[in-house]
């Protein structure tokens, strides 16, 4: 036991925690939109040592500040009045990469916040803090907030450089040392496994935790577990579950719909969707379903109401999407208002830019005056989309986009460009069954299954060709032939998830057998990050990572810069956050 | 609270709304209030400028912690604290920052009426909890205490079997019977609605049990309870958490 006292007549000390740092040099930004607040923060700071503060009165401010310098600790109100909150300013910070790594992000709020427990906002701060804010209190948590990030700091470069079997290793042995954080530790070691393709070991840690306690974000976790598993109604079971005992727990929802969806019952996933939305209508993804949900069931209104709300947050959020421009678009189409339909599309196309928006927003405009009867207009838009299509050097969209593309073009009456669509996506999917029949039933539907059925198999066979030759080349040792023989494939079928697998595989190899070459690791780094932006979550892209690591000079800096380039060239890739 | 919160409600959205940013406002006035007092007050060392102002800035920083403290526990019933809706988080938390984060809300008024802080805590003992809500419990009771001490009040935490029992403890005569049976009613199973004896006592004692009765562990639950004697013979307020 130990024992302390203070009286009244003691000098005013504050508590010191182990571990101490040194406040007084940091950079602070104080975002509150009322300067009486403002200034009793600085003072405080003022108190705690610190020389260099910036304020800002507004979320508009604080972005401006924040672009130009990078801050140590960033202490944001919540509620900032008009334009962006302090999420949104967050989440812009995160996203345009203005904060770093080891900046510490406080969010205030008047009172206990609903965002602290929901569990499903991707950008989290580092901690909440409820007015009114007093000096030990303030130190308390940016003390815990520092110490929490110094346990994480080595598992976290693990993360950004994707190398996820050695982070969860180090979570496991971080656990020992410091039992404040066991839990935490374990949860990122959850989603690490998730993340490596190895859902049994996650699971098993969930259960682990939940031996300990009930924590809602363990339950989820393992019903995500079971619903991906195909355990459709057990998962169902447990989201439910959860949500009976926090009303408040968004995730949970979330997931619920999208079990019910896999179930193939849209009425009963639009309904939760619906109620999720009620709770926490400002999010764009949980809008977005929604809307794509009611347009799938005709109920035009809510749909409306839906892409309208994602677009209205969109003006101040990062998290803007052309899905709800898109979607709009369809709305106004089944409500024969082909002319504002028209405008959404031109304002998307404006918006967004690029070739995949044109490419979706084309589509759809095909799509609306198909709906409308418009078949004059609607073979127009196919035929342009074909002639986009003709330039063989641009990236195709995603597999379900090519495959709505090659349906309204079918529809319209052009056959090349579909029939080339269907057979480049069974190309780079030439072993994904559900998917390959998806595509037959779409020859089927334009009268053309026979052929199809030719097709599918012509194209299948082009792709296994191509990957044999390479694993031939590989097992009778002529590596460097493999190589250059794996670039070529990859260049013909660049989507191709075994033909990229195959390929870094083919590379590590070759830096086995001769050692450590900075080129060839950051080739092999490439077409795993491709591979990774297309599939996240596979086994073989954690262990091929791990290999690659284990082969480097210098741990996780080349990886890193590999990540960096690829996105800077490609964008950001998806889902890299922690869940 | 915000829109979000305001589309629950859906009777009257545009009522919550206003209401929700009056909260707002009066959170930053309060803030502002406290804050400055608490500023004036650490500035001079109370023995050596014994003037009338101090002590009448020292009664306004405890009516200011008072209505804070009433305003928290308003906010939470009225977003029923103890229902699957209030935003629980309970989380693994060092018994040291608890004891640290409590303490340092309460020592500048302590500080100013001359009362002293006696802590006892276990230095690494960790406990699941919503902190935040803790922290109100205790910072009430202290405010409660300063009612009833002399001159002492002691902060003090144990872990007790399967029990983390926090206890607040004054060196004043007790607590009267009235406010003994507000104890007991406070956490009666069978109690149907708020129990508001004559002052604020009734709301803290309620905001308190319901926050205890919140913290479930496999089947145990926790609970309040108040007492005469204790360490330092005065009354003593009893949180014991799962």
């Amino acid at each position: 036991m130990m024992t302390a006292t203070t009286t009244a007549t003691s000098a005013a000390a504050h508590p010191v925690a182990e571990g101490v740092v040194d406040w007084a040099e940091k950079r602070y930004l104080l975002v509150d939109d009322f300067v009486g607040i403002r200034q009793l923060l600085r003072e405080s700071l003022r108190n705690l040592g610190a020389k260099h503060i910036d304020q800002a009165a507004s979320g508009g401010e604080a972005m401006v500040l924040l672009a130009k310098t990078r801050y140590d600790v960033v202490l944001c109100d919540y509620n900032l009045g008009d334009g962006k909150n302090g999420q949104q300013v967050l989440e812009e910070a995160r996203v345009r990469n203005l904060m770093l790594p080891s900046s510490v992000w406080l969010m205030v709020s008047a009172e206990k916040s609903v965002e602290s427990v929901m569990g499903a906002a991707e950008h989290q701060p580092d901690a909440y803090i409820i007015k009114p804010i007093t000096e030990g209190v303030l130190l308390t948590r940016l003390n815990r907030v520092w110490h929490r990030k110094q346990v994480f700091s080595e598992i976290d470069q693990a993360f950004a450089d994707k190398d996820y079997l050695r982070a969860a290793k180090l979570c496991e042995e971080q656990i020992a040392h410091h039992p404040l954080h066991a839990i935490d530790l374990l949860r990122m070691k959850a989603v690490l496994l998730l993340k490596s393709g190895d859902p049994d070991q996650a699971g098993a840690v969930y259960e682990k935790v939940l031996e300990e306690r009930d924590y809602n974000w363990a339950r989820c976790g393992l019903a995500k577990i079971r619903m991906a598993n195909g355990e459709l109604e057990s998962a169902r079971l447990m989201f439910q579950a959860v949500i009976a005992d926090n009303r408040f727990y968004i995730d949970a929802f979330d997931q619920l719909a999208q079990s019910f969806l896999l179930q193939g019952k849209t009425e009963e996933a639009f309904d939760v969707l619906g109620k999720a939305a009620k709770l926490s209508p400002n999010s764009v993804p949980r809008q977005r379903a929604l809307g794509q949900t009611a347009l799938k069931l005709g109920n035009i209104p809510v749909a409306e109401k839906a892409f309208r709300k994602c677009i209205e947050m969109g003006e101040f959020s990062v998290m803007k999407t052309v899905d709800a421009y898109l979607g709009l678009a369809r709305v106004c189409g089944q409500k024969n208002d082909v002319k504002e339909a028209i405008r959404l599309l031109n304002a998307a196309v404006h918006q967004f830019g690029g070739d995949q928006v044109e490419l979706r927003a084309k589509i759809t405009e095909g799509l609306v005056y198909h709906e409308s009867g418009d078949y004059r207009r609607a073979r127009k838009s196919g035929d342009e989309l074909e002639l986009m299509l003709s330039d063989e050097h641009k990236q195709r969209p995603d597999a379900a986009t090519c495959l709505d593309m090659a349906t309204l073009l079918f529809s319209v009456g052009v056959k090349e460009a579909p029939i080339g669509l269907l057979c480049y996506v069974t190309r780079n999917n030439h072993d994904n069954v559900p998917l390959l029949e998806d595509i037959q039933k779409i020859f089927d539907r334009a009268r053309m299954g026979e052929e199809g059925v030719a097709l599918i198999k012509a194209s299948r066979q082009e792709a296994a060709d191509m990957m044999n030759k390479g694993v031939l080349l590989w097992k009778t040792g002529k590596l460097m032939e493999a190589v250059e023989w794996m670039r070529v494939a990859r260049k013909a079928l660049p989507h191709n998830m075994r033909i990229l697998f195959n390929s870094a595989q083919i590379l590590i190899s070759w830096l086995q057998q001769t050692g450590y070459v900075r080129g060839l690791a950051d080739e092999a780094i490439g077409v795993l990050m491709h591979v990774d932006a297309i599939a996240p979550g596979q086994p073989r892209f954690a262990q091929l990572m791990e290999q690659l690591a284990l082969l480097a000079p210098v741990s996780g800096v080349a990886a890193a810069a590999a990540a960096s380039e690829y996105e800077a060239a490609n964008g950001a890739i998806p889902g890299t956050g922690a869940d | 609270m915000d829109e979000e919160e305001a589309q629950r409600h859906e009777g009257s959205p545009e009522l919550f709304l206003f209401l929700a940013s009056t909260v707002h406002d009066m959170k930053n006035s309060i803030s502002v209030l406290s804050g400055t007092l608490e500023n004036l007050l650490a500035a001079p060392a109370p023995e050596s400028t014994p003037s009338p102002e101090y002590g009448q800035m020292a009664q306004m920083l405890y009516q200011t912690k008072r209505l804070n403290d009433n305003l928290i526990q308003l906010l939470a019933l009225y977003k029923e604290v103890g229902k699957p809706g209030y935003p629980f988080d309970p989380m693994p938390r060092s018994v040291r920052e608890l004891v640290e984060q409590a303490s340092g809300q309460a020592r500048i008024l302590l500080q100013s009426r001359g009362i002293a802080l006696d802590i006892d805590f276990p230095p690494d003992a960790i406990w699941t909890l919503d902190e935040d809500l803790i922290i109100g419990v205790l910072v009430h009771a202290i405010n409660n205490a300063i009612r009833y001490t002399r001159d002492r009040i002691r902060l003090s935490v144990r872990i007790d079997g399967d029990y983390l029992e926090l206890r607040v403890e004054d060196n004043g005569t007790g607590f009267p019977p009235a406010m003994l049976e507000a104890g007991v009613s406070a956490m009666d199973a069978k109690r149907t609605n708020v129990d508001f004896i004559s002052n604020s006592s009734g709301l803290g004692l309620y905001f308190s049990s319901e926050v205890a009765k919140m913290h479930r562990h496999r089947q145990r639950s926790g609970g309040i309870a108040l007492e005469n004697g204790g360490a330092l013979g005065g009354g003593c307020f009893v949180l014991r958490l799962p």
